[in-house]
């Protein structure tokens, strides 16, 4: 008894790890909750005081801005096409070379292994690789970002140790039956694999929202540019020059509300969504985590 | 036994290459996206040794020895770069590596489970976003018209220059940085608390342990390895002092202080007069150096009886 009421009690442990990781909890959702506050209020209200706890007035026009252009229009379906192409592709690639690599042992798989392996250690740079794209006419495309990032080596070590853990004798037997190694994968070992290959795909699919470096070194045309991109021309634009095209009107927007107003219009779909999926990403992140 | 005559070996090695054929060919588009993209890159790392000429191409330029390197040793921009990539890698093993270790113990000690999990799911969510989106929203936030200044001017504050004082400037990327990857790191190490059996800390309440002592004497001991592992990881990293973070964020007041040599290499390659074949040569100067650290932790890691870095 006496032990269970002692559990029970609020300590001093209970009232440090309470206020020290709510404080620093606010810390971290206080940016993102004044981010919108500005993308939301008029420009008078901002110059008064950028430091508010709820907004005074409201107006859309930041918004509004935003939206009659087309640069955000553009970025969106940009950077959904990238993800229409080039989610499938990432997966193709990682989820047939894993499964190669996760197969007991055939002649120079420890070469195959160390081949990829070993991007993870050392890369060519920036400027070899930047050739090459050229070389290979792929700079001004979209198709640049596409297929560049086509496999992360950390997700093909992820999914090769999952593939891993499956039993061995399941495939052994469908092999005897005269399967072939391409339905063993479809049919067996897919389906078996759900939970990573779905962890896998929000990654890429995170990866390829965010991505901004190589579409900013690969891409030239505007109309070309995925959304980070556009985002980062629009935050890193010099005063008074924030427009979408030359004969928006501007109404009640401001530089620095039309700038929020086009981080939080990148964000969106990740705040939507992030709080429904977050258990996936956590338990794909512990699947590579606690291997042994 | 029966001895195995030489060619009796090649067959069987080629019976058993036959025998993995689709395995092979499940290999291939693999293996064309990582020499694509990945190994001719790679072998344009020789255009370090030459003075490219894009007309000639990288076969055809000239061959000019170490020239770029005694260019690169007599660049001062060079040599502040890389006191830079080294200041800010070991400042951030100082004070962010201890960051996601703290929030793990805290969280750990949270007896509200529903709480717990809403604050988790703040944690994390600023891993998710990229630094362009951080950097555009922390600008905002921390500029000298932003709302930090005017909160600390409302509060009979002096105002500060987040944003263009030097000093200020690296101990913001420490915290801009904790503030937004440390809650997903802090992950790993609550796996590894969850792992420790329930047992040793109800032998040591029945024995008295207070719970700072549990967590001293139970809990950090056990999560040691795991805590080991991500050192050695990011020590061997420290020559990737954080390109998304500073490329976004830092300004050219602050430049001096927060140039590291992936900056450093991006602003010679896309800025101004460039020179790829010097370019690439500091690039080469980086990877190799970043391939040792890294290859000697791994094997570290390994001898003392850890699992490698990657895998």
């Amino acid at each position: 008894m006496k032990i269970k009421s002692r559990l029970n009690r609020f300590t001093a442990m209970d009232w440090i790890s309470f206020g020290v990781l709510t404080v620093w909890g606010l810390c971290i959702l206080y940016p993102f909750y004044n981010a919108l506050l500005v993308s939301l209020v008029p420009q008078t209200v901002y110059v008064r005081s950028p430091f508010m706890l709820y907004p005074p007035e409201i107006t859309l026009d930041s918004y509004k801005y935003m939206l009659d252009g087309n640069r955000v229009f553009n970025g969106y379906k940009n950077t959904l096409f990238i993800m229409l192409f080039g989610l499938p592709y990432n997966m193709i690639i990682t989820v047939l070379t894993a499964y190669g690599l996760s197969r007991k042992s055939f002649p120079g798989k420890k070469f195959f292994v160390l081949l990829f392996y070993f991007t993870m250690f050392f890369s060519g740079g920036l400027i070899p690789l930047y050739l090459t794209m050229k070389n290979l006419g792929l700079t001004n495309t979209i198709w640049s970002v596409i297929l560049l990032m086509g496999c992360d080596t950390f997700y093909l070590i992820l999914t090769r140790t999952y593939f891993e853990t499956l039993p061995e004798s399941l495939m052994e037997s469908a092999r005897l039956d005269g399967c072939s190694e391409l339905r063993i994968l479809g049919q067996i070992v897919i389906p078996l694999s759900m939970p990573i290959i779905a962890t896998i795909l929000l990654f890429y699919a995170v990866a390829r929202w965010n991505e901004w470096f190589y579409a900013m070194l690969f891409i030239r045309d505007g109309d070309k540019i995925p959304l980070q991109v556009v985002l980062r021309n629009i935050v890193f634009q010099e005063y008074a020059t924030v427009a979408t095209s030359a004969n928006v009107d501007r109404g009640n927007a401001f530089n620095d509300g039309i700038k929020m107003a086009a981080i939080m219009l990148t964000m969106a779909p990740i705040m939507v969504f992030y709080p429904f999926l977050q258990k996936h990403f956590v338990k794909g992140m512990l699947i590579g985590a606690v291997k042994d | 036994m029966q001895k195995i005559l030489p060619q009796n070996r090649f067959k069987r090695l080629l019976r058993e290459v036959y025998k993995a054929r689709y395995i092979y060919l499940i290999l291939l588009p693999g293996l064309i996206f990582y020499i694509t993209f990945m190994y001719v890159p790679m072998s344009g790392i020789i255009i370090a040794f030459k003075k490219y000429n894009a007309r000639l191409g990288i076969f055809g330029s000239q061959w000019i020895g170490f020239q770029n390197y005694d260019f690169m040793f007599r660049d001062s921009n060079f040599y502040n770069a890389l006191w830079n990539t080294f200041v800010i890698s070991f400042g951030r093993i100082l004070f962010q590596f201890p960051a996601p270790i703290l929030m793990a113990l805290l969280f750990n000690e949270l007896r509200m489970p529903r709480y717990k999990r809403v604050l988790q799911t703040i944690y994390t969510f600023p891993h998710f976003l990229s630094w362009v989106m951080i950097s555009g929203i922390l600008i905002n936030f921390l500029g000298d018209t932003g709302a930090l200044n005017a909160m600390i001017t409302a509060m009979g504050g002096q105002k500060q220059g987040f944003l263009s004082n030097s000093s200020l400037f690296r101990v913001l990327l420490f915290i801009t940085d904790i503030w937004k990857s440390a809650g997903w790191s802090s992950i790993i190490y609550m796996a590894a608390i969850s792992a420790i059996s329930i047992e040793q800390y109800e032998a040591a309440r029945l024995d008295g342990a207070s719970r700072p002592q549990m967590i001293w004497y139970i809990t950090l001991p056990s999560i040691k390895s795991t805590i080991m592992v991500m050192l050695l990881l990011q020590v061997g990293n420290v020559m990737n002092a954080g390109f998304d973070q500073i490329f976004n964020i830092s300004n050219p007041a602050v430049r001096s202080a927060t140039d590291i040599l992936d900056t450093y290499i991006y602003r010679i390659t896309f800025e101004g007069a460039t020179d790829f074949g010097f370019s690439t040569a500091v690039g080469l100067f980086k990877s190799v150096i970043n391939f040792a650290m890294l290859v000697t932790f791994d094997c570290i890691s390994k001898a003392v009886g850890e699992r490698g870095l990657f895998y």
